[in-house]
């Protein structure tokens, strides 16, 4: 019986055509468009805020296209396998202690001609090195968040102290123990907690180096510097926290992947929590109308938690200057307010406030971390964003960790950081 | 003479076999062989990134025998595998004998315990990490329902390893069970029942009989296990880091910190390397066990 369906051969050869045919179209031929790619991370306000702003970009720039993409993963992993594949997005969003490495191996393309001159003039000292470096300018920085003091209403009435409201009445140290203390007397769990998120975040505890007159690296920003007398206290009074039995065990950087400190602080086993505005949201959530905002502690001096993230354009790009044009565009005025007013985010501009933003809840605190965010020390913003941080972010994980459980004094600490971290910086 | 000449279809059937062979080669030739070639090349330079690294000759395993951390890693991993391979193997088998007799609900059971190896390691972690918090976790307050005081479980440099152990045993005695039930299956009843007329009790036959019968597999699975164990990363990654302090690095996570945290390309391919050859001979060590045991056989 005659078939009319295809012969093998027929099959094979329709087979070969269709399968070179889908390869040729995977080369990326030119087809006039200049396409670019950006990547964020997994948060879907925000990349539902990238595409709408490179939307309006590609409106005002004819013959391109711009797709916002996921950052998955790990991101060193992630990032070094995209650059040596030369695949790597031609803008990623990469936070403070991450940028340093790659603007000092060639793996970020220099901005300097592509960004407004005025831009400069809205930024503060500290935000504009992350991305200003000795031979260009690698990145903008986009927006930022840092650590104030959370309270739980009940347990501060209970305990009778009042919250102080401005960043000249911050508790000290001392002061704050002691509050510590109370609070756990009235929880009967734990006096605080510290917003770690796991060991890539190690470093949101060096605000409490900084508050004491000490620096994780030297004046030239490289020098490792955790064995001086005002880092070892610093170390000594995080080991107080433990031993005190005033933060769980459970709440350290390395021990403590997710957000140990908000869900002490949410079970109610926990009165107070330094950390950062992410918690926001999910107090709202389980403690309605229960919670306030305080400044972050200080002790001789001040100091807070450097977050945020900066936009940088990579050496994968193919249109490297396109792509700088849409980080200006992106790190705008008026599309950081936007931004930031979408995100809930804190906007890295020294000219905007919370009025500006516009924020839908919770403006006033909003605006306590805006202020705060004036507070962190150039000298730290420049050790975080250095050249070695993100492996010196891992030493100091370890001994941070080590000194807080007690298992190396806080002079032992300090001098076995300072050795490993020179073992990093002499490599 | 006539020329010999092959007809077609021989000539088909002598290039089969390559034709076949051929992709699966290429693959393991492209995402095997010259991923290996390239790290034993990485593991002679100084590189922070993949590419343009400077050569320098043994460098890195000169580094490697006075790297007191390396040092720590190999011993955490001694530890994590001699914790977890025999522990997981006679949790394995216990529960293959006893799913091995006609129990009511059995299907379900077996099913039930291979539910933790189909898990993701990373989920297997954050749901673990919350279970073993001795703040809110469930495991302190079954202890304190009992009576009992809790326990650290993470967040001690005494208990964190222990803790993995018994996580990663749990993960995997469902594997090992259905491997051993497999084998047991295959031991003829007609041994058992011959072993039981000449009087040999329960624990006799298991003893002398089944425990012998199951070598192969055995070798096998402690093969597996171990390789397993050394591989363990996205469990002991989520869960604890690597810390309480350097209590729970072991060698896996070292490397992947050498590469991506600390960027020394090299120095992680040459300890990539390192674990390969623990591999191998360990490998060949099992063969050559194996071997004796079947001659035994």
């Amino acid at each position: 019986m005659p078939t009319h369906g295809l012969s093998r051969r027929a099959f094979i050869a329709v087979a070969g055509i269709s399968v070179a045919g889908a390869l040729a179209a995977c080369t990326g031929a030119p087809t006039g468009t200049k396409h670019l790619r950006l990547s964020s991370w997994n948060i879907p306000l925000d990349l539902e805020s990238y595409q709408a702003i490179a939307d309006e970009f590609v409106a005002s720039h004819p013959g391109t296209s711009v797709a916002v993409e996921v950052t998955t993963g790990q991101f060193h992993q992630w990032f070094i396998t995209r650059l040596a594949a030369d695949l790597a997005p031609d803008i990623i969003r990469i936070t403070p202690q991450q940028i340093g490495r790659y603007a000092a191996n060639g793996s970020l393309v220099d901005l300097t001609g592509a960004v407004p001159a005025d831009y400069r003039d809205d930024y503060s000292e500290p935000f504009w090195a992350i991305g200003a470096k000795e031979d260009g300018l690698f990145g903008v920085f986009q927006h930022t968040d840092n650590f104030i003091t959370y309270y739980h209403r009940g347990v501060l009435d209970q305990i009778g102290v009042p919250a102080p409201a401005s960043l000249d009445e911050a508790w000290h140290w001392d002061e704050f123990l002691q509050i510590a203390r109370e609070a756990r007397r009235v929880t009967g769990g734990y006096g605080f907690g510290y917003g770690w998120s796991g060991p890539e975040t190690a470093y949101r505890w060096l605000p409490i180096v900084y508050q004491n007159g000490g620096a994780f690296l030297g004046e030239d920003g490289e020098t490792p510097s955790m064995d001086s007398p005002e880092a070892i206290e610093a170390l000594a009074f995080g080991r107080r926290w433990y031993a005190e039995g005033l933060v769980s065990p459970a709440n350290m950087s390395k021990s403590g992947g997710g957000a140990v400190a908000r869900d002490l602080f949410l079970t109610g086993q926990i009165g107070l929590m330094l950390d950062n505005p992410e918690s926001i949201a999910a107090l709202d959530e389980g403690l309605p109308d229960e919670w306030g905002t305080a400044p972050m502690i200080r002790n001789t001096g001040e100091a807070s938690d450097l977050g945020g993230n900066a936009l940088a354009v990579t050496r994968s790009s193919k249109h490297p200057e396109l792509a700088a044009e849409l980080v200006a565009h992106i790190t705008s005025r008026a599309n950081v307010v936007e931004f930031c007013r979408r995100g809930n985010w804190l906007p890295a501009r020294s000219s905007l406030d919370a009025a500006d933003i516009g924020y839908e809840r919770h403006a006033d605190t909003m605006q306590q971390f805006i202020d705060q965010a004036g507070t962190i020390p150039l000298s730290m913003v420049r050790a975080e964003s250095g050249r070695y941080f993100s492996s010196l972010n891992s030493v100091f994980a370890d001994y941070l960790d080590l000194c807080l459980l007690g298992e190396l004094t806080p002079a032992q600490s300090g001098a076995q950081m300072t050795e490993a971290m020179r073992s990093v910086t002499t490599r | 003479m006539s020329p010999h000449v092959e007809s077609p279809p021989r000539r088909r059937a002598r290039w089969a076999p390559y034709v076949f062979a051929g992709p699966a080669a290429l693959l393991f030739l492209a995402f095997s062989l010259l991923p290996i070639v390239i790290a034993i090349a990485l593991s002679f330079q100084d590189t922070a990134t993949l590419g343009d690294g400077e050569w320098v000759g043994t460098a890195n395993y000169e580094t490697m025998l006075g790297d007191p951390l390396l040092r720590t890693a190999l011993w955490n991993t001694v530890l994590f595998t001699v914790g977890t391979v025999p522990t997981a193997m006679a949790i394995g088998l216990a529960l293959a004998v006893a799913l091995n007799r006609p129990l009511p609900g059995r299907g379900v059971l077996r099913a039930l315990f291979f539910v933790p190896m189909v898990a993701a390691g990373v989920v297997v972690g954050v749901i673990m990490s919350w279970i073993f918090n001795p703040d809110y976790g469930v495991a302190n307050n079954a202890l304190a329902a009992l009576g009992l005081g809790g326990l650290p479980w993470l967040t001690s440099p005494r208990t964190a390893m222990l803790t993995l152990i018994v996580v990663v045993v749990w993960t995997r005695i469902g594997f090992c069970m259905v491997i051993y039930l497999g084998a047991l299956q295959s031991i003829p009843a007609e041994l058992r029942e011959a072993a039981a007329i000449d009087g040999a009790s329960g624990w006799q036959r298991f003893r002398r009989l089944t425990v012998p019968m199951l070598a192969p597999t055995t070798s096998i699975l402690l093969i597996l296990n171990v390789v397993f164990s050394l591989q363990a990363f996205d469990v002991i990654y989520v869960m604890t880091g690597g810390g309480p302090g350097f209590s729970t690095t072991v060698l896996i996570q070292y490397v992947f910190r050498s590469a991506f945290a600390d960027a020394r390309m090299g120095y992680a391919a040459a300890l990539g390397l390192l674990l390969v050859l623990i591999l191998l001979v360990f490998t060949l060590l099992r063969q050559r066990a194996t071997r004796r045991a079947e001659e035994l056989l």
